[in-house]
């Protein structure tokens, strides 16, 4: 009897459970394997910032991950070169007390102008063709990468040159940008080969791929993965402003002048760099610095096609604006004051200035010297001190000798 | 022995239709269909074209429009003994930026109950006890800030951005912002005292017909040149490309907004 209830009533109900049972979530336990787990990175939630954050669903950030990709970052030797000479590393440029940007005083690339590894033709290193953005907050930004958005979710286009037309050779996110500096002739100046040689040749990095990856395979995928996890964790939330809007900081009364300045149509900085926290909208402006425009100047329009983007450049982030000089996309002020005395008295007009520059036919918002030393007082609240000095976004320090800083 | 056999079973049973979602029996189903609604921005009873300098205003104005982002909210529906369907299905508010095309569609609400309804009434922009600084974190409705030191605590957003030109009295192309959202009071020497509240509730008379188990698809379309037109003309000229910290000027379009949206009847469904 019991046989009959077993195999004859108990079995089959649970037959039936397991094939008619509505759920469609089924979890398979292998025995005897080992299933790689790292550990979740999380970005810290802190009030007001977006939560919609760019994590691809090929890559999703682990601490692991993370450490990997502060180590690659540092180290020179991802441009394939071990003399001493010839280091380069992300960081030899996007350093972390500018924002992540090189800085108007750097002794080697003068003026905040940034060139690449040396070659025949260019002895003395090429130069890129625009000045630099920050690396900051990058994990908020859906709507593209560099001055004019050519790296997007969109961009169809894979290989370069010199790059063979493979998937993983695409232009869509921050990935993307790590093979581009690689092989770009006016940043590192490698090969994708050349480059994973040389990490593949340092013992110490075995064990880190095996922390983040699973197993000890270095390849390219990986390397671009884990930087990018690591540009993605460096998030600018705590500058006197943020803790001003979140009731944990005041600001004096010139800096609050120069907020209400900011953040009204007197001087009308907001509508493009203060929609939310991020101090910018990450979308493209021609914000009437030129009457002619060349389309070698890797504009806006040169990606979307659009006649109303011609000279149109990202609104990039202001937050640790006084750390960033030079500014605009060439670099052509060197001050904040010099930016501030533009979008004052030095807007020329073009066919193609976007209609939120409208004092534009006045020459700008004509502020008198008080005004804009509290709209220069208010842009200073907008450092972010801890970041700048943060231990988790510093080079370690076996990098040191490497990092071609 | 049964009774160790119903002991067995029947909790597998119980689990068996646990976990099994309950089919729904026909007979006492709701009759309701879903409701979409599709934004359109005309000017002079066509569609818009964006960026050519050829309109005139009631003013005489010859503008062009560049982009237009704005904010729709709390939907109702109004039958026409008076009894009201909110329709905000929790999402009060929808984003529409002619940049961004798909935000043209908003898929308000999957059952509205079905019948005539007389009239359909929306909140252009979004009423102030709704409007709180910084609730909306993510772009691109965040990019849709009103700061605070211009609306106060129930003025976080715009109701309205409409961007574009128009060729002033020297001739040249000049830039025109007209931006909606909460105003402000000031006192002679321009200090702001108060805030005033801009959002309006705009009623399109109907009959909207909501068929049961269909897509319903409602056309709201936006008439800009209405903005500038009655009761006040406004001349560009004279109130020039700002008007965010100018009341009186957005009176004015508060007031001509009233005349703005129509209600279109839409044969076909949009592409979803």
């Amino acid at each position: 009897m019991k046989k009959l209830i077993t195999f004859g009533i108990v079995l089959p109900v649970f037959v039936a459970l397991v094939t008619l049972s509505c759920s469609t979530d089924t979890h398979e336990d292998l025995p005897g394997v080992e299933i790689f787990q790292a550990t979740p990175y999380n970005i810290p939630q802190a009030r007001f910032f977006p939560k919609n954050l760019n994590i691809p669903s090929d890559n999703p950030m682990t601490l692991e991950g993370v450490e990997l990709g502060r180590y690659l970052f540092y180290d020179g030797r991802l441009s394939g070169n071990s003399s001493n000479d010839m280091l380069m590393s992300c960081a030899t440029c996007h350093i972390q007390e500018h924002g992540f940007e090189v800085g108007i005083d750097h002794p080697k690339f003068t003026g905040g102008r940034t060139f690449g590894l040396p070659t025949e033709d260019h002895p003395n290193g090429k130069p890129t063709p625009n000045f630099m953005l920050p690396l900051v907050n990058s994990v908020y930004n859906h709507n593209g990468f560099l001055w004019n958005g050519f790296v997007n979710e969109g961009n169809e286009q894979l290989g370069t040159a010199t790059i063979p037309d493979k998937p993983e050779f695409n232009f869509k996110n921050i990935e993307s940008l790590v093979w581009m500096s690689i092989t770009s002739s006016h940043e590192m100046n490698s090969t994708i080969e050349k480059s994973v040689a040389a990490i593949q040749a340092v013992p110490m990095y075995k064990g880190k791929f095996k922390a983040a990856f699973g197993d000890e395979e270095i390849n390219y995928d990986r390397i671009s993965k884990a930087i990018a996890q690591f540009v993605r964790s460096i998030v600018a939330q705590n500058s006197k402003f943020h803790k001003y809007l979140r009731q944990e900081a005041e600001l004096t009364s010139l800096e609050k002048r120069g907020h209400d300045l900011f953040f009204s149509e007197d001087a009308d900085c907001f509508h493009c760099h203060g929609g939310s926290v991020l101090m910018t909208t990450n979308e493209y402006f021609n914000n009437a610095k030129d009457k002619k425009f060349d389309p070698a100047d890797r504009d806006r329009h040169a990606i979307s096609g659009d006649p109303m983007d011609i000279g149109a450049y990202r609104a990039p982030s202001l937050i640790n604006i006084e750390k960033t000089a030079p500014y605009m996309h060439d670099g052509r002020f060197k001050t904040l004051d010099e930016v501030i005395d533009f979008y004052s008295e030095g807007l020329v007009y073009s066919d193609y200035v976007h209609p939120l520059m409208k004092n534009v036919r006045q020459q700008g918002v004509q502020l008198n010297d008080a005004d804009k030393a509290a709209l220069k007082a208010f842009l200073l609240t907008l450092t972010d001190h801890e970041m700048l000095k943060s231990p988790q976004y510093t080079c370690p320090d076996e990098l040191k000798v490497w990092s071609g800083q | 022995m049964k009774k160790i056999l119903i002991y067995l079973v029947m909790p597998v049973f119980i689990l068996l239709f646990a976990q099994c979602k309950k089919s729904e029996d026909p007979a006492s189903a709701k009759k309701t269909g879903a409701l979409v609604l599709k934004f359109e921005h005309f000017a002079d009873n066509a569609s818009l074209a964006f960026d050519t300098l050829h309109y005139v205003n009631a003013a005489g104005n010859t503008y062009e429009v560049s982009e237009i982002q704005w904010f729709v909210s709390d939907v109702v529906l109004t039958k026409a003994d008076g009894s009201k369907v909110e329709l905000d299905n929790n999402n009060f508010a929808h984003y529409i930026d002619t940049n961004l095309p798909e935000t043209a569609i908003w898929k308000i609400n999957n059952e509205v109950p079905a019948g005539e309804y007389a009239a359909i009434t929306f909140v252009f922009g979004i009423k102030g006890e709704k409007n709180m600084p910084f609730m909306f974190t993510d772009p691109p409705k965040s990019d849709m800030l009103w700061p605070s030191n211009l609306g106060g605590e129930q003025g976080g957003y715009h109701y309205m951005k409409l961007n574009g030109f128009w060729r002033n009295s020297a001739g040249e192309r000049e830039p025109f912002n007209f931006h909606l959202g909460v105003g402000q009071t000031r006192d002679a020497d321009g200090k702001v005292t108060g805030f005033v509240q801009n959002w309006f509730e705009s009623t399109l008379q109907g009959p909207v017909n909501i068929q049961a188990n269909q897509t319903n698809t409602l056309g709201i379309r936006m008439n800009v040149e209405q903005w500038w037109e009655q009761p006040h003309v406004y001349d560009h000229n004279t109130i020039g490309g700002k008007i965010m910290q100018n009341q009186q000027a957005m009176q004015m379009g508060v007031e001509n907004g009233r005349n703005v949206f129509s209600l279109v009847q839409h044969a076909e469904d949009p592409v979803l």
